[in-house]
């Protein structure tokens, strides 16, 4: 902070002397031989800094900073301690060679004398080791008061309120160690599981549908609380967050008392939802980066190494809970790079300790949320061991790594495939299907005019089923049994497929499938001898060759078919085959290879010993004293797998849902979401923000924007309206608050997939922060432009009435946030302000 | 670096007495001294731009790629027919002025690509795109000329973008791309000449280039909507530009206000007058009505020649017993369609579909029923009956016979409101199939007329209205749109109006008053296209083109399967180089920031070069990210193609980088070195440069019976990556 101070000013000199040119000229001309003369202008500075100390007599700001009892340097008229004599002499030489820069060092060198002196007082007073934080009775007072307002009633409504579904679903599998798929990683749910486990939970509740009532074994308020804490510790963060800024304790108070106070956030802490947890991860995150400011001239001690750790590691917790905490994450990074560079800039470091101080933050950046990461899915993955109801999107080979499911099926089943192999095949990224054939044949003309093979359908079935067996058969051999010796199938090995019940082999020929014309068409071969000779050869390729030798193995290898006449891939369209198909999906080859939808593998595995049926049983019996040479999968290919998944399998998409809303629609506060209502009642839970803060929030996001470019209009016409020190704080207040929203708000115009208010969150609480730095910033101005203090008691009676009323909407709302009052239908229609919200009512 | 600045007063070239003729050359054509050796160096960049261009321009003589919709359009303006595209008008407004003045009829169909163009003068067109697309390499000699003053960089920077196979084979053949390229390269050109100007504000030629950026950027846009980026980019440097203007305390206000008025009426006003021009001219010219109708509203089908509405050719009032077809009314709205397919299981009730579908079909035409009776045939006697406000009918699909039908079940897509389905046998269903019909605005008893009047079907029983937006159906509904009951009656898409209205037994009369003038037809047709761009998504299973892709030149694009074989594929050692040239340019970048904010002292002749280099090149970049990053915010379907306007400017970036080094190489060498250096690596640069256009050539140039298994083919030699697909 203070470095940016300084370098700021060097930087805009430069600018400022191109500029003013001739007003430059006349003071060089006095200054430039002349050391006295620099004296005068130090004494011209300090008649600059009066106004400033009497205008801070009328506002909170000099209460406020003598409460601070920092004694910041502005307020102090003494000259600069001898202490800072060798940072003068560190600037010497560049008054010595260009003479046009000696104008403005002036005042660069006496403001930075002083932030020194200021830096050193601030760093000799407290003892290392301190914290302010956790000493402060300001932010214990903000903590109780959200906390209460978070706990009350925390058990009603006792039943799953909107997303409570998922999120309690999740800690109900981690009690029973059932493996589920989630697409946002699991440090989240993992805390609530938990705490759903110190309170004994054991899982043995079905969160089926939204609204449904709790049984009493549920800890419904054990799980709820840990929402409510981490939502109410956000409130001190974000005080302590504006103090560092360098605004008022009580622009920080306010920002807080308008969270505390705000609906939406209230109503999103309160239920088993990840938001709060998010968001205090995040924010404290940058509560330690910009505390990290503090101890720039302490480097390497414990509080410089504590913050540090701690921000990343609490910016990683935040990416843990949600992917979306990559933009706060990156918000805390963007800061520590930029102080890092108002480092580079200070000469006083050598290039020896700016490497240093480099990897330091680079080591910690980068090793401490990545280990939180992979810690967390450790866990996740060592907890959840058994298979449970949604585990079939992940691949076989990982499926078969779970207890139960598919590793019962599979466990006694042969390694290694043979010619005589039987097989089922799955489509191994995507849709679960399994390729498929049956008794029935394509029909002779499509609706469109195309004709087809009238072949044998082949098609991609997404249940178990007899007719998804296929024996593995080698051109040259023809009977179809497992041999002695052997005949392992090795990656390249031309094969033939034939279907188990049809006896039919695996053909495709170039003839246009039935609803991708430009792919070709898969069947199985009849023999109408018309002149369409077989074309049944398929070449194996095995992706993952490495870890099975290159022989084809059961589960773990991924394979494609590639039909060797037309040296296209055997491929999963994606397609679903119309009624003539039974609505299976469509399976044609395709002459892109490199595709997911190219890759199958086998699942379920047996080896033919004879093609007598009767035999066939016995055989199997045989089989299963072949021993097991399957491996289990390593935590690192479950992670990799897992991670593939979660990334690149957007399932969840619940195209147009009622209460779904477009981020511009966030802005006004156009549409809340409905949470929950009671089966008998109007009670009911109802997302929606508090309106008064909401729509000032959104003002002050404009505010901060003009005043921002008429600032820096009239700047560049040499109009100072602020001084250095209050133009650097408005800066920053930008760089972190407006940045910070935007990074968090303008994602979501590039996300496909349906958002709900909810989403606005993490970006609501930097508006939030903005309103209540516009705030101070307007009595700043009040106090600057009108002298008289009266003006200053009335813009304060302005803000008080506005928080009275922004009470009074919480209060107005709290019905529909706590969900605890029944409502008439009247009562309800009242909170409708608006015409877009679609608060719910029982039809009598 | 450091053996830079300590060196630099050294090695410095001096011309002297020593230097054979073949240095005095080199270090002329470093120093540029004279104006000769400008337009000598000139004069040879454009002689090969032509050269390569034109050399086998006629080849392949069949339909490559895209020329089937380009040249097709080209014969519609030639013909004068309405049709529909999502690009703005300019592009194929030039093709089809091409190829009225090169003397093609615009008789040939353009069914798709591959077809022979025998006895087609096909090569007016091609040789002007082309001509167009040969104009990007003194472009960009100008650009970086007039960026860093220093001759070996536009060299350099001409010769990258010469020598890439890939904006060759893009510039050759009947394609907008040419075009877009040549006015989004003409702006640049435009706004540094016009920057380069700035010593005499308001001089003629400061006008003149104001002027020329300005028409420049309107032809951009008006060729394809991604033109826009290079508004922006003109913007941005505008925006600097009065910045430091407006900094200069010397400056008064209003010169700075006279400086922006300027500007806002040469790169503002004039580019959207001329947008609006080009408008006019696509709507003046195309006045016959072809198959791009549908997509419009009736009163603007009502001007277009040979439509059903033009010149009284069907009846105003509506009668029981007329074929008629509705059309939604809100702007770019379909007509009201139906097929005999059902809709599937989980999207409601299983019967037979109703969408909206834009373009005129048999399936979309409709019989006017009384509720309670059947209608009498066209030639009896029956008196007639007409349509009035607040009446009671049935609508019966002709080509199935079942009636437009609604009942309480969720609609596919929106599901707070009823589905809407064709129901029952011959025009029989039962009471749900009854509407009312109510005029907006209208008086009891009013008759309905066609085209006139914004109609609202309500279902008698349900009180919803028939309603249609631009949802789309999913894939079992063809990806047509959703047409449902809703329950708000005063939705504004709930209007429709009857287009088609068939009934011999009364007069005609003419709706040609009725016809919207320039301003409503202007914003119809981008409301039209705005929605035809977005509907542009890929299919399931389709596989697109990634813009990660593009810059490392992953995968090309095939022009022509047929013989010769064409292949889209950028010259990998240009595509690779530019990559290796952005890193050097960030690389160079951070030192310098590092020296800079550490004080370092660089000598003023280094910096100075620096500065420059690094001005340019920051421009370059940021128009390189302008033409580029957006891609990946895209949804709808992206093409390999739409990179080519950003490598312009990574080709630019690199000529400047590598000027920049090889100004330095001399300097990081030995001594003894310092003086041959340059010619040497300057010289085997463009060797390896021109060799690689060799050998990369024949994907351009055209492929001849080339057997891709054959082992030792050229072709295999030159498939570097195994994503090649030639």
């Amino acid at each position: 902070m203070d470095t940016g101070v300084r370098n700021r000013k060097n930087k805009s000199s430069p600018k400022a002397d191109k500029n003013g040119k001739n007003k430059i000229q006349e003071i060089t001309a006095s200054v430039i031989n002349n050391q006295d003369s620099l004296k005068e202008s130090i004494e011209k500075l300090k008649h600059l800094t009066e106004p400033i100390n009497r205008d801070s007599v009328c506002g909170w700001e000099s209460r406020a900073s003598s409460r601070d009892g920092k004694g910041d340097g502005e307020s102090a008229p003494d000259t600069p301690p001898p202490e800072t004599a060798p940072d003068d002499d560190g600037g010497t030489p560049a008054v010595t060679t260009e003479s046009e820069t000696i104008t403005k060092p002036s005042p660069t060198q006496k403001s930075s004398s002083r932030n020194k002196s200021k830096k050193i007082a601030s760093a000799a007073a407290p003892p290392p080791l301190e914290l302010s934080f956790n000493l402060d009775g300001m932010s214990v007072t903000l903590f109780i008061l959200s906390f209460v307002t978070r706990i009350w009633k925390l058990e009603t409504p006792r039943g799953i309120v909107f997303d409570e579904l998922h999120y309690g679903k999740y800690a109900g599998l981690y009690m029973q160690n059932t493996f589920f798929f989630d697409s946002q990683p699991p440090l989240g749910k993992q805390l609530i599981a938990l705490a759903a486990y110190l309170a004994g939970f054991d899982g043995a509740f079905k969160f089926d549908r939204i609204g449904t009532p709790y049984d009493p074994i549920v800890p419904v308020s054990a799980m709820r609380v840990v929402p409510a804490f981490f939502g109410s510790l956000l409130m001190p963060t974000v005080y302590n967050v504006l103090v560092e800024l360098g605004l008022s304790h009580y622009a920080g108070a306010l920002a807080a008392f308008l969270m505390i106070f705000d609906n939406a956030l209230l109503a999103q802490s309160r239920f088993i939802l990840m938001e709060g947890i998010l968001m205090f991860f995040g924010i404290f995150g940058l509560l330690c980066i910009l505390k990290f400011r503090r101890f720039y001239h302490q480097p390497y001690s414990i509080p410089w190494f504590t913050c540090l750790t701690v921000g990343a590691a609490s910016l990683g917790a935040c990416v843990c809970v949600r992917y979306f905490g990559i933009f706060t994450f990156l918000l805390g990074f963007g800061i520590l790079a930029r102080d890092f560079w108002m480092m580079v800039g200070d000469r006083l470091i050598s290039e020896r300790q700016l490497l240093g101080h480099f990897l330091t933050r680079a080591v910690i950046f980068i090793t401490i949320p990545v280990s939180l990461y992979i810690g967390s899915f450790y866990l996740h993955l060592s907890l959840l061991y058994k298979a449970g109801p949604n585990d079939n999107i992940m691949t076989s080979a990982f499926q078969a790594s779970l207890e139960g499911g598919l590793a019962a099926i599979v466990a006694n089943q042969p390694v290694k495939v043979l010619h005589g192999s039987q097989i089922t095949l799955r489509h191994t990224h995507g849709r679960t299907c399994w390729l498929h054939s049956h008794d029935t044949v394509y029909p002779v003309k499509y609706p469109d005019g195309r004709g087809s093979s009238h072949q044998q359908q082949v098609t991609c079935y997404s249940y178990k089923d007899v007719n998804n067996w296929w024996i593995v058969k080698k051109p040259e051999i023809e009977e179809l049994v497992v041999t002695e010796p052997q005949e392992p199938i090795k990656n390249g090995d031309i094969i033939q497929i034939v279907h188990g019940l049809t006896s039919r082999a695996l053909n495709s020929h170039d003839v246009a499938a039935a609803m991708s014309p430009h792919n070709q068409e898969v069947a199985a071969y009849i023999d109408y001898n018309v002149s369409m000779p077989a074309q049944s050869l398929w070449r194996v390729e095995i992706l993952n060759g490495e870890v099975s030798d290159g022989y084809w193995h059961a589960v773990e290898s991924q394979i494609r078919l590639i039909h060797l006449n037309s040296s296209q891939a055997l491929k999963f369209s994606g397609r679903q085959l119309p009624d003539w198909g039974f609505r299976q999906h469509e399976v044609v080859t395709d002459k892109v290879l490199d595709q997911e939808d190219t890759i199958w593998n086998v699942e379920e595995h047996r080896y033919t010993r004879t093609e007598d049926k009767k035999e066939r049983e016995k055989d199997l019996l045989r089989s299963e004293m072949i021993p097991m040479e399957r491996k289990n999968l390593t935590f690192w290919n479950k992670l990799f797998e897992l991670q593939y998944k979660m990334l690149f399998n957007n399932q969840e998409n619940v195209a147009g849902h009622m209460y779904a809303s477009e981020p511009l629609d966030w802005l006004s506060l156009k549409r809340g979401v409905a949470y929950w209502i009671s089966a008998n009642s109007n009670a009911q839970v109802h997302f929606i923000g508090n309106i008064v803060t909401w729509l000032s929030g959104t003002l002050s996001l404009v505010v901060y924007a003009s005043l921002f470019l008429v600032y820096l209009l009239r700047r560049q016409r040499a109009c100072y309206d602020l001084p250095e020190d209050a133009w650097n704080k408005f800066c920053s207040i930008g760089e972190v608050l407006g940045i910070g929203y935007a990074v968090h708000y303008f994602p979501y115009f590039l996300v496909d997939r349906t958002l709900f208010l909810h989403h606005y969150m993490p970006a609501y609480i930097f508006k939030l922060c903005m309103l209540a730095a516009m705030i101070e910033h307007g009595h700043y101005l009040v106090c600057q432009y009108f002298k008289s203090p009266r003006v200053a008691k009335v813009y304060v009676g302005a803000v008080g009435v506005w928080m009275v009323a922004i009470l009074y909407v919480f209060w107005f709302f709290a019905p529909v946030t706590y969900g605890a009052t029944d409502l008439t239908a009247d009562q309800v229609m009242k909170m409708a302000w608006r015409e877009t919200w679609d608060l719910i009512i029982h039809k009598q | 670096m450091a053996l830079d600045t300590s060196k630099k007063g050294k090695s410095h070239p001096k011309v002297s007495q020593g230097l054979n003729t073949m240095d005095k050359i080199i270090m002329k054509y470093r120093r540029c001294d004279s104006p000769h050796i400008w337009w000598a160096v000139f004069g040879v960049v454009c002689l090969l731009a032509a050269a390569t261009r034109f050399y086998n321009v006629g080849q392949p003589e069949h339909v490559v790629w895209d020329e089937t919709h380009f040249g097709k359009f080209g014969s519609w303006y030639i013909n004068r027919t309405f049709f529909f595209d999502v690009h703005p008008p300019l592009g194929k407004m030039l093709i089809g002025a091409f190829g009225y003045l090169t003397g093609y009829d615009g008789t040939f169909p353009f069914v798709k690509p591959g077809d022979s163009y025998e006895g087609v003068n096909y090569l007016g067109m091609r040789v002007c795109c082309t001509a167009m697309g040969a104009c990007l390499v003194p472009f960009a000699f100008i650009i970086v000329w007039e960026m860093t003053f220093s001759l070996p960089a536009a060299t350099l920077s001409s010769s990258l973008i010469l020598f890439d196979v890939g904006l060759l084979t893009l510039t050759q053949y009947i394609l907008l791309d040419p075009i877009l390229l040549f006015f989004i390269m003409g702006s640049v050109v435009g706004i540094v000449k016009f920057h380069g100007q700035q010593k005499k504000p308001f001089g003629v030629s400061w006008w003149f280039w104001l002027c020329f950026t300005g028409f420049m950027l309107s032809g951009s846009v008006s060729t394809k909507f991604v033109g826009l980026f290079v508004v922006l980019y003109v913007g941005l440097h505008t925006i600097k530009n009065l910045w430091d203007l407006y900094g200069d305390l010397s400056n008064p206000l209003s010169y700075v206000a006279k400086h922006f008025l300027a500007r806002a009426l040469g790169l503002i006003v004039l580019p959207i007058v001329l947008y609006c021009v080009y408008f006019y001219i696509h709507l003046t010219v195309l006045c016959k009505s072809g198959n791009g109708d549908g997509f419009y509203s009736s009163a603007f089908q009502s001007q277009l020649e040979g439509n059903s509405l033009f010149n009284a050719s069907m009846p105003l009032e509506v009668a029981y017993g007329a074929e008629v077809s509705l059309k939604n009314a809100r702007t770019g709205g379909g007509y009201l369609h139906s097929h005999i397919h059902l809709y599937p299981e989980g999207a409601g009730a299983r019967q037979q579909q109703i969408t909206t579908y834009s373009h005129k079909d048999f399936n979309n035409k409709w019989l006017v029923k009384k509720w309670n009776e059947e209608p009498g045939d066209w030639e009896d006697d029956e008196p007639i009956e007409l349509v009035k406000n607040g009446d009671l009918i049935r609508l019966e699909h002709v080509p199935t016979g079942r009636n437009l039908h609604s009942h309480r079940e969720q609609a596919p897509v929106t599901k707070r409101h009823h589905q809407v389905t064709g129901y029952g046998e011959n025009g029989i269903g039962d009471v749900n199939d009854v509407w009312r019909v109510e005029i907006v605005n209208g008086e009891e008893e009013e008759m309905a007329k066609a085209v006139v009047h914004k109609i609202r079907f309500v279902h008698y029983l349900v009180g919803c209205a028939l309603m249609s937006h631009n949802k789309q159906l999913p894939k079992w509904g063809y990806e047509q749109m959703e047409v449902t009951c809703n329950p708000n009656v005063h939705d504004p898409n709930n209007l429709w109006n009857i287009e088609d209205n068939v009934f011999p037994k009364l007069p005609n009369s003419s709706f040609a008053i009725y016809a919207p003038h320039f301003i409503e037809k202007f914003l119809e047709s981008h409301t039209v296209m705005f929605q035809g761009n977005s509907g542009l998504k890929p299919k399931e299973g389709e596989i697109t083109s990634q813009p990660w892709q593009w810059p490392i030149n992953f995968k090309g694009q095939h022009f022509s399967g047929g013989n010769p074989r064409i292949y889209l594929l950028g010259n990998p050692v240009v595509f690779w180089g530019n990559l290796l040239a952005l890193v050097l340019y960030f690389s160079l970048y951070t030192w310098d920031s590092f020296q800079n904010k550490r004080g370092f002292y660089i000598t003023p002749g280094v910096r100075a070069r620096r500065d420059k280099t690094l001005e340019a090149c920051g421009w370059l970049v940021m128009a390189w990210a302008l033409h580029y990053l957006p891609f990946y915010a895209m949804g709808r379907i992206l093409y390999f193609h739409h990179y080519f306007p950003a490598l312009l400017f990574s080709s630019m970036l690199t000529g400047v980088i590598m000027d920049y080094l090889l100004e330095s190489l001399p300097n990081m060498v030995p001594h003894y070195l310092s003086s041959s250096v340059y010619p040497w690596v300057t010289g085997l640069f463009y060797s390896i440069l021109i060799y690689s256009f060799y050998l990369f050539a024949p994907l351009a140039y055209g492929m001849h019976n080339l057997d891709p298994s054959f082992e030792n083919s050229t072709v295999h030699q030159i498939r570097w990556l195994d994503t090649w697909e030639f």
